[in-house]
């Protein structure tokens, strides 16, 4: 299947809004979305699998007396169908209620223009190249130490283009490409087996380091090697991206999510202008970040992106709006529309979420602690109380730090505590940024985190 | 369903029959794929979202595609398109046959297959409420029947969500063995949640339910009652404390079991997970665990959301002992793992859909019941905790687990004392095997959906059970 060029996924999005008017729809929207992905796979530390996928496809929005419904489809191809799509989104529209705070879909607006999300080298990157990067990987990792096994992982390149039109003359595409390479290895000595320690590069742009990759997850895994058990205690704590993810993934993010204001959900409802974070923290959601994972020049329903200041030095300065939200509120959307593909209707999302990085490097960071932990891996987040902020979960492991050494690993440590206290208990914002899903952070350290050992 | 001549999509040229056997013979003749596959999908869902009262948008959907796979030189290739058309299926299937070539270059172990049953069979649905046959308008009015009834149970709940989809449609595989399976498929699914506030408290209930019979799922949960019941736990949550962190005695419920048995156990038995460093490789045949538990993975409960009858290797579904009185006996194979540990594929392979390759998935996985009444296992506990119904659960590969609660209680002098919340249990998987001191006779099964890059759907469950000991996180 050929990639479509963009005037004619502009077309598909158009014709779409047309068929659905056509029948009887008071306002409609469509999205056509199309990616391509080839994938080299790492398993039991061998390349043995490949795969190519090719999903292109299309959601109308269609809206009738103030109530919205949603189809759609992956048969993009055949004028039948998509009748037939608009057809059905008219009619669940006409089964649902109206909605009296429903306005209008958006207004056509001026877009930004973004850069680093288009690389020609990775869409024509051929499979012997991604073979290749894999087993550069592969050949580092198991270089490091015999008692480290690389298990699972693999390399990627991806291409993605979306298209959206709407009845108010929203006509908006925009095209990306992204490469990644990750492995996950677990060091064995004896009996003894770490938890997988994982590391991975990504990028907009063709410029992977998979050697480093390989390197950075052996490494890890045998410093897990010879774990020791921790006495229960409060200490500093620094949590390293992938910590904060999941950490702050279901609980901060849900908190300055307009919907979760407005239902009564978020603990930061009434709070704008109020400090609900130490003032080493300041966090931004940038849809135009230059070579940003999520960056692109329009949201999932056609709003252009731009950079919202959600705290700065520690005071909540905004909310995240999609344009149902917002213009409850009488304000306008912030372009935080998300959409996974063509099957969903437009949610309010993080765009890159930018905690703003401070001066510190990871070794002035870890010099600041004479007793305390590191952690990078964390199991159970998703069961955190997502409206409250309290979470319990373990660290998978966490390593000690002792006058500013990593020292040694510990299983089975759990962290327990309240999110949003541990926001105000921040003392360091570290220097060393990195791109992670929609997270682009530094390591952070906070003061007086529960550390529960054996 | 597939050959209808007033489907644009599938009448062109061929029969979707001819297309998959043209597909598989590419591979093998044109390409010397040692083995190859293909899967065709026709499926069309409808999904709600409620928040409160208001429904964010009725969705429906149309998809059909094709998954191609070929074991080429001992290595995968694997291809998805949504498409029907010949000429992009070739290009499919030799870019897939193409590839698997070059990443067999450098293969040290190249992946072969165990046998299996070649096989023609045609599996029919036979709901009493076809699901896709019930208007959108009636869907609409039972999810709004839940949520009225949740926040109307009492004035501090604050939210309630309804997440429901179902899905209908049909599957076609045949692979270059001569298996052909034609496959009705049907899900139906809810999940509610609601949330309560009372001054600066936030509490939050969750619950599902899940079905492969039909749309009847809601004449067994009548709509009133799960909104009241998701509700109810909220407001009891309010009033509720921190539990105290540390080991404890713990009763779980059918619920918290479940969980456990899935995330804790389960996945170290699938024997791809195993292979790559899991616990249980080196652990075969040993005692894992107390005389007290036995654990099955069962894809033949008819209705239960992890049932189906074969796999998308074409392998039939089986009920798996994975332990026995505490010996671990088996594990959860495709074709490719039951052949590297020389044994029968067991039918767990599973993918969401044609947009992805089958990989290693559980079913309904469950720890049979024993003896105990339900009174019984509180007897001679004078501080712990029972702990009725999880909010989440995850595990690593090296036995580390972790269960977040969303229901649970004090245990005083043998007696259920005052509510807890926030509270979760972890530990190490196999210590904890060992601390199970008393398994009760009831037992019951929940629906769920597990990720592992893709969405299964999935049953679990069990009795209640005693664990002697089991760190509790907390907050006090």
């Amino acid at each position: 299947m050929a990639l479509l060029e963009n005037n004619k996924m502009i077309f598909l999005a158009e014709n779409a809004v047309k068929a659905a008017l056509k029948r009887g729809a008071h306002e409609a929207e469509a999205y056509v979305y199309e990616g391509q992905a080839t994938n080299v796979g790492i398993e039991l530390g061998q390349i043995s699998k490949t795969s190519r996928i090719i999903d292109r496809g299309l959601g109308i929005r269609a809206v009738f007396s103030k109530a919205t419904g949603f189809a759609y489809t992956n048969i993009t191809d055949d004028s039948q169908t998509v009748e037939k799509v608009a057809e059905k989104a008219l009619n669940s529209a006409r089964a649902s209620k109206p909605d009296p705070e429903w306005r209008e879909l958006p207004q056509k607006k001026e877009y930004s223009s973004t850069k680093r999300t288009f690389d020609q080298r990775i869409v024509d990157l051929n499979s012997e190249d991604i073979v290749g990067i894999a087993s550069t990987m592969l050949d580092a990792a198991g270089g490091v130490d015999k008692r480290v096994f690389p298990i699972d992982g693999g390399v990627g390149c991806g291409y993605i283009s979306n298209a959206i039109a709407n009845s108010n003359g929203v006509s908006g595409f925009d095209k990306g490409t992204i490469v990644e390479c990750s492995i996950a290895a677990l060091g064995k000595e004896g009996r003894s087996v770490t938890p997988v320690c994982f590391e991975f590069n990504v990028s907009r742009e063709y410029n992977l380091d998979p050697e480093w990759v390989g390197r950075e997850a052996a490494k890890l895994a045998v410093s897990a090697i010879k774990p020791k058990s921790i006495e229960t205690r409060s200490a500093k704590v620094i949590f390293t991206q992938f910590a904060l993810q999941e950490l702050l993934g279901y609980t901060l993010v849900n908190a300055i999510k307009v919907d979760s204001v407005q239902r009564d959900q978020s603990p930061f409802k009434g709070k704008i202008g109020e400090k609900v974070a130490s003032e080493n923290l300041s966090i931004y959601d940038d849809g135009l970040f230059d070579g940003g994972l999520r960056t692109s020049i329009l949201d999932g329903e056609g709003v252009p992106h731009q950079k919202t200041v959600v705290i700065e030095k520690g005071v909540l300065n905004n909310f995240l709006y999609d344009s149902y939200s917002a213009k409850k509120e009488g304000k306008e959307s912030t372009g935080n529309a998300s959409r996974a593909g063509y099957l969903s209707t437009p949610n309010i999302d993080t765009t890159n979420f930018h905690i703003i990085p401070g001066n510190k490097t990871s070794d002035e960071m870890l010099r600041e602690v004479d007793d305390g932990f590191i952690v990078y891996y964390l199991q159970g987040a998703h069961s955190s109380n997502p409206v409250s902020g309290e979470f319990s979960v373990v660290a998978t492991p966490a390593w000690r730090i002792e006058r500013g050494e990593i020292t040694y690993c510990s299983r089975g440590v759990m962290l327990a505590g309240n999110v949003f206290e541990l926001l105000k208990n921040i003392s360091i914002v570290g220097c060393n940024e990195r791109q992670m899903g929609s997270l682009i952070a530094p390591w952070i350290m906070a003061e007086n985190v529960r550390v529960i050992g054996k | 369903m597939f050959k209808s001549h007033c489907d644009p999509t599938f009448s062109r040229t061929f029969t979707l029959k001819d297309l998959l056997t043209k597909i598989n013979n590419i591979a093998t003749q044109q390409f010397q794929a040692q083995y190859s596959e293909a899967r065709a999908q026709k499926l069309t869902k409808t999904m709600l979202n409620l928040k409160e009262k208001r429904v964010e948008a009725a969705r429906q959907g149309i998809e059909n595609g094709i998954a191609i796979r070929v074991l080429v030189n001992g290595a995968w290739g694997f291809a998805s398109v949504g498409s029907v058309d010949m000429p992009i299926l070739k290009t499919a299937v030799s870019d897939a046959c193409k590839m698997a070539k070059l990443a067999s270059a450098r293969l040290k172990a190249p992946i072969k297959l165990a046998s299996s049953k070649v096989i023609q069979d045609r599996v029919v649905a036979k709901p009493q409420k076809n699901p896709s046959e019930i208007s959108i308008e009636e869907k609409i009015k039972t999810a709004l029947t839940i949520s009225k009834s949740s926040l109307g149970f009492d004035k501090r709940v604050k939210s309630c969500g309804i997440d429901y989809m179902d899905l209908t449609g049909n599957s076609y595989f045949m692979n270059s063995e001569g298996t052909c399976i034609e496959q009705d498929k049907l899900y139906v699914w809810a999940r509610i949640t609601a949330s309560a506030r009372s001054n600066n408290i936030f509490t939050f209930s969750r619950e599902e339910i899940g079905s492969t019979f039909g749309y009847e799922i809601f004449d067994e949960y009548a709509p009133e009652d799960l909104g009241k019941k998701v509700a109810q736990r909220a407001i009891q949550q309010l009033a509720a404390k921190s539990p105290k962190g540390g080991k404890f005695p713990v009763v779980i419920g059918s619920n918290v079991v479940g969980v456990f048995v899935h995330e804790a156990f389960g996945h170290l038995a699938e024997a791809d997970l195993a292979l790559s460093g899991g616990l249980l490789t080196s652990n075969m045949n040993k005692k894992l665990g107390s005389d007290l538990i036995t654990f099955y993975d069962d894809g033949t409960i008819d209705g239960s959301f992890g049932a189906f009858k074969y796999d998308d290797e074409g392998v039939a579904s089986s009920k798996t002992l994975l332990i026995k009185d505490g010996v671990v006996t088996g594990l959860m194979h495709n074709r490719e793992t039951a052949q590297k540990f020389n044994t029968e594929p067991t039918g767990n392979a599973r993918a969401e859909d044609f947009r992805v390759e089958p990989i290693i998935r559980m079913r309904c996985t469950y720890m049979a019941p024993r003896d105990r009444t339900f009174e019984e296992l509180f007897e001679g506990v004078k501080f712990g905790y029972y702990f009725k119904s999880y909010r989440g659960g995850q595990a690593s590969l090296d036995g580390t687990f972790q269960v977040g609660i969303q229901e649970g209680y004090e245990i005083v002098n043998g007696e259920i004392g005052a509510p807890v919340r926030n509270a979760s249990i972890s530990g190490n998987t196999l210590e904890t095997l060992h601390k199970v001191d008393a398994v009760g006779k009831d037992f019951a099964l929940d629906p769920g959906r597990c990720g592992k890059g893709q969405i299964a759907f999935i049953c679990d469950g069990g009795p209640h059970i005693r664990l002697s000991e089991v760190v509790v996180g907390g907050i006090a």
